[in-house]
């Protein structure tokens, strides 16, 4: 694994991990022994085929589901063996979701449904914090407006507010520029790039857009289930040049 | 298309569960009573059937009257013996008797003495051990068995002439039955009979008459033979008569019966249409499928009209075997606790069936209707679009409609109760106002989430939430609490309304206690040892016997006429006179009649206000028209039917004010007089005053006197008060537990929606769970949102049942009846109401907290 330094902060690590769906003849083999750490600060992005197992291993990374053999770490917490009630806090307190499907409460508003994880907390969201990240994704004049006022692309900052706002160790976005076009698509990376670097946020992204994981700082290749590959600074077209070789 | 409905009957499957439960619900209520019903009827049709088999002609009083008859005289049924043509002829006679034990306990309370007849052709009875009751008496086999009895030994009895002691000579079965009567029979010596139980003054009941073969108008021979002293009737139409008396009950509890079965019914009629409704939303991109092949809208919809009667006929048809179990059940339940319901087994007829399946299908499909129509209008396009979330809006047109209907129900209501309009507008105000609860559901639904929304800031988010997911489809949510409303509107108007008719009756009633007791037997003679046992209690200071038998005849027909000392019986219970003068009714010749006009229901109860006693029911509303008939004042004269059917007129002297003593007395008049036009009466009435503060020795004294005595009971002078005030209690608790079926119903319609609406959500609920929140704060969202609908359906249920109920009151009361709501009564409604909710959420919560994060999330 290359790593950047000694006193690297790992955000969130997976270490041996492996999942495996039914048993027997019908035994699939998601993630195959797989370890690997998300610097604290930077963007990773996650590629590979279809059936890679990249969704699988965000998931487990990202506390939604649980492996069947090693050990998730989210900041300082090992994961492992917490239980459920345990485990939906560390969700809810230190990991952000975005989804390709942006998946916004209906009957919320925006501001709503950006407050939504510290309202479940019963926590005040920091004020300045939030009108920074509301003033940031540009929603500020969108904020009483319910998901179905709302265009695509201003779903997505909504939920990328969601995510941010409550400066999680670790936000998981899977997919989030599938269902975009492409002004929206840019839109939504930069964000998520500028949170790493003016921020320091950790963000971990799936994705098969190689135009999407150029803007990651990392990008990890899977294949069958394990790490196949690990760029730095990648760009689009070394990362083309991956995925070719990885497609043969 | 029809393989297609039978294919998604089979998939969905699960989701039919909870329509076929509803109708199964109605229909298995409905199948039961007709089935118990059925089964009694049968029963008492078949054993009057038997008992009176061989019965060619029967003669009996020409006044017949509830058992309060003057019967057959012994020399009458000398005669007809006698007459040509009889084969034999026999005299039925039966009272209530008891069997004691040593210490003069009651060992079996519920027992029939019975005349014994002893022709064995008519019979009803056969000697299976010993002998006939010549001297002693036969019990039946279920009977002795029970109190091991048996011929040789000897047994107490309490009659109508007190303690008795008698050999038993033998043992009798009913046919392939123990007993005739429920209770067990005791048959005595027909001699014996005239004298044990008690009626030797009045003669038999009936006497029965076989006739020899080949006599033809033997009813005819007869009439002429009694001079038409009594009447004849054929075997036939005897038996026809005596199973009118015995069905009777069989025929009003049928129809009461079903009309709550319907009810269910109606209410599921509304959880299928919801069911269906959701059932097509979530199969919308299935059904645009269809319809972007080549479906016609015609097909889709036939499609799922084929569902809907597929899942009425196998629901219905369940129905039908739940309603077997469930009268059985009922059966059991009822021998368990002692009683025997006639009929033992079940009747299941093809007509039951047929009907119970029609009944059930019918209603399933017409509540399919709406659905299948929406469904059929579904666009292909819709076929390419990803998710499918039933949403409903309220359009203005359903606004106008629901608010006008509302206005004008209310309107319609408040008219009645303040305005003075008429009472006729109560019933269609009431189904106005329900109308527009229907049709404006959906906004009504919206408004009360916006009036709830601020109360939820406390309580959190995830009462936000339930509040918010309420209204995401406030037509789902309205028709679900509609189901709802339906059962608790009843319950509410019934209890509402019989609780302030309750406490007003026993309120006015009390007032109107003249006499400290009143001993009464049912049809039977009171024996002169037991007037004078209670004269002789210390602490009493009056007893008036009373002499009542039902004879006169007025232009409504038959009221009771009462012969007593009349001074005595008014210092015992203070009858008060409007008119006229009672000494003259003393001295014989003159009646006293009760002046209705003084019985309307406000100046019943106004006996101090409507103090204007000269005016006779001065400012009353129409009085003199009561229910008893119309009035006869001073002056007129009443008409009295003697034994031998001629009609004696006799001139009131005196109108009584209406209490209750003078109500039961009928026509009153000396005891002479009584005697002269029917001829000698036994005493079946008693009022006794006691000293003041003695009355509860006196009562506990009264019981024992009364103790070896059968058909007398003795009751405190506010008795129509208490017994009215528990016919109602029993009448409101008897009629809300059969509307409980339709709250079951309405329970099952939440539980369905509320699944329903997690299924759709299914996605929703991962992002939750995803984003943090816990299984405890899902769970209890889902609870909030049930019992949100629940409130919404008690809140408007109760709420109609509370403003219906007030109309009500005020409209049959002409005013006068205080409307009282019992704060505790209301609130056991609306907790029933709530508990409803929750209930209906446990099934729903426990599946929304299983829903897996990343199924959810993928399942987009």
């Amino acid at each position: 694994m290359s790593q950047a330094g000694t006193t690297v902060t790992w955000a969130a690590q997976v270490l041996g991990g492996t999942k495996v769906f039914g048993s027997g003849e019908a035994e699939v083999r998601a993630l195959d022994g797989v370890t690997v750490g998300f610097e604290q600060g930077r963007f990773t992005a996650i590629m590979g085929p279809s059936g890679s197992g990249k969704s699988t291993l965000v998931q487990c990374a990202a506390c939604l589901d649980r492996l069947t053999a090693g050990r998730v770490i989210i900041g300082d917490v090992d994961a492992t063996n917490l239980d459920e009630r345990r485990l939906t806090r560390l969700r809810r307190d230190r990991i952000g979701f975005i989804f390709q499907q942006f998946n916004l409460l209906p009957t919320l508003t925006a501001r709503e449904n950006i407050t939504f994880p510290a309202d479940l907390a019963g926590r005040r969201p920091d004020q300045a914090w939030f009108d920074h990240v509301v003033d940031a994704v540009g929603l500020r004049d969108r904020l009483d407006h319910r998901p179905s006022e709302l265009s695509g692309g201003q779903q997505q900052r909504v939920a990328v507010a969601r995510a941010l706002v409550g400066r999680p160790d670790v936000i998981v976005a899977d997919e989030p520029t599938g269902n975009l076009d492409s002004n929206s698509s840019a839109e939504i990376l930069d964000f998520l790039a500028r949170a790493t670097a003016e921020y320091g946020q950790t963000v971990v992204m799936v994705t098969h857009d190689p135009v999407a994981a150029a803007r990651a700082d990392r990008v990890l290749f899977l294949a069958d289930g394990r790490i196949v590959d690990d760029l730095v600074g990648p760009t689009r077209e070394l990362l083309l040049e991956r995925m070719g070789t990885l497609a043969r | 298309m029809l393989r297609f409905a039978v294919r998604n009957l089979r998939a969905y499957a699960p989701r039919f569960v909870a329509t076929a439960l509803a109708v199964v619900v109605g229909i298995g209520f409905m199948a039961a009573g007709l089935m118990l019903t059925g089964a009694m009827k049968s029963a008492l049709l078949g054993s009057v059937d038997r008992q009176y088999a061989s019965v060619d002609a029967a003669v009996v009083s020409l006044i017949d009257f509830e058992g309060v008859s003057p019967g057959v005289s012994p020399a009458a049924l000398e005669q007809i013996a006698r007459t040509p043509g009889v084969a034999a002829a026999a005299g039925e006679l039966t009272a209530p008797v008891r069997i004691l034990g040593e210490d003069g306990t009651t060992r079996a309370s519920r027992t029939v003495g019975r005349a014994w007849i002893d022709d064995p052709d008519l019979n009803p009875l056969e000697v299976t051990e010993g002998t006939p009751p010549t001297d002693g008496v036969v019990l039946d086999r279920r009977t002795a068995d029970e109190l091991d009895l048996a011929p040789g030994d000897t047994v107490t009895l309490a009659t109508p002439i007190g303690r008795i002691t008698r050999p038993v000579v033998g043992l009798s079965s009913f046919g392939d039955a123990d007993s005739i009567d429920d209770g067990g029979t005791v048959s005595f010596a027909p001699d014996d009979a005239l004298q044990v139980l008690g009626t030797e003054a009045r003669g038999w009941e009936a006497v029965l008459v076989r006739a020899e073969p080949g006599t033809t108008a033997l009813d005819r021979t007869l009439a002429t033979e009694l001079a038409d002293a009594y009447r004849v009737v054929g075997g036939a139409d005897f038996r026809t008569e005596r199973q009118a008396l015995t069905a009777g009950v069989v025929d009003v509890l049928r129809p009461v019966l079903n009309g709550f079965a319907w009810v269910a019914l109606f209410v599921a009629g509304f959880v299928i249409a919801n069911t269906f409704a959701i059932v097509v939303t979530q199969r919308r991109q299935e059904l645009a499928l269809v319809r972007a092949i080549g479906g016609t809208p015609a097909q889709v919809r036939r499609a799922l009209l084929a569902e809907g009667v597929a899942v009425g006929v196998v629901a219905s048809a369940l129905g039908i075997v739940a309603g077997a179990l469930l009268s059985a059940g009922v059966v059991w339940l009822v021998g368990r606790l002692g009683y025997r319901l006639p009929g033992a087994g079940l009747s299941v007829t093809p007509l039951l069936v047929f009907g119970c399946l029609a009944a059930g299908t019918v209603v399933t499909t017409v509540s399919v209707l709406a659905p299948a129509i929406r469904a059929g209008r579904t666009r292909p396009v819709e076929a390419m679009r990803i998710g499918a979330v039933d949403r409903s809006g309220t359009s203005t047109a359903r606004a106008v409609v629901g608010g006008t209907l509302l206005a004008l129900g209310l309107a319609c209501l408040l008219g009645v109760r303040l305005g003075g309009w008429t009472s006729w507008l109560l019933g269609p105000g009431a189904l106005v106002l329900f109308g527009g609860v229907i049709v404006g559901g959906p906004l009504l639904a919206r408004g009360f989430a916006v009036l709830l929304r601020p109360a939820t800031r406390p309580l959190g988010l995830t009462a936000r939430l339930a509040v918010d997911n309420t209204v995401r489809n406030p037509r789902r949510t309205a028709t679900t609490a509609n189901a709802l409303v339906i059962g608790l509107f009843l319950v509410t108007v019934v209890t509402t309304s019989g609780e302030a008719f309750k406490s007003w009756a026993t309120g006015q009633l009390d007032a109107l206690s003249a006499s400290d007791f009143i001993v009464a037997s049912a049809g039977a003679p009171i024996d002169d040892e037991v007037v004078e046992a209670i004269d002789g209690i210390p602490g009493v200071r009056r007893t008036a016997p009373v002499r009542t038998t039902v004879s006169a005849s007025t232009t409504t027909g038959q009221t009771p006429v009462s012969g007593a000392d009349v001074e005595l019986l008014r210092e015992t219970t203070g009858l008060e006179v409007v008119e006229g003068s009672l000494e003259e009714v003393a001295a014989g010749g003159a009646a006293a009649v009760v002046d209705f006009s003084t019985l309307t229901l406000g100046s019943l109860g106004g006996t101090e206000s409507g103090s204007g006693t000269t005016g006779g029911g001065a400012g009353g509303p129409p009085g003199g028209e009561s229910p008893f008939g119309p009035g006869v004042g001073l002056g007129d004269a009443v008409a009295v039917t003697r034994p031998d059917g001629t009609v004696e007129s006799v001139p009131v002297a005196a109108t009584l004010r209406a209490r209750i003593d003078s109500l039961t007395l009928g026509i009153l008049v000396s005891e002479e007089t009584l005697t002269d036009l029917l001829g000698p009466q036994p005493v079946n009435l008693v009022y006794v005053r006691t000293e003041a503060g003695a009355a509860e020795d006196v009562g506990v004294a009264i019981d024992g006197v009364l103790q070896d005595f059968t058909g007398v009971e003795v009751v405190p002078g506010n008795f129509l008060g208490q017994i009215v005030g528990q016919v109602l209690d029993f009448l409101v608790a008897a009629v809300n537990a059969l509307l409980g079926v339709s709250i079951v119903v309405a329970l099952v319609g939440i539980v369905n929606t509320t699944t329903l609406s997690i299924h759709e959500r299914r996605s929703e609920l991962g992002v939750v769970r995803a984003l943090g929140t816990t299984r405890g704060q899902v769970a209890r969202m889902v609870v909030g949102e049930s019992v949100l609908v629940a409130v919404l359906g008690t809140v408007v249920g109760v709420g109609c049942g509370v403003l219906v109920g007030w109309v009500l009151v005020g409209a049959l009361g002409d005013g006068s009846v205080p409307f009282s709501l019992n704060p505790a009564r209301v609130a056991s409604i609306v907790a029933a109401g709530l508990l409803v909710g929750v209930v209906a959420a446990v099934a729903p919560a426990r599946r929304a907290v299983r829903v897996d994060v990343l199924d959810a999330i993928r399942a987009t």
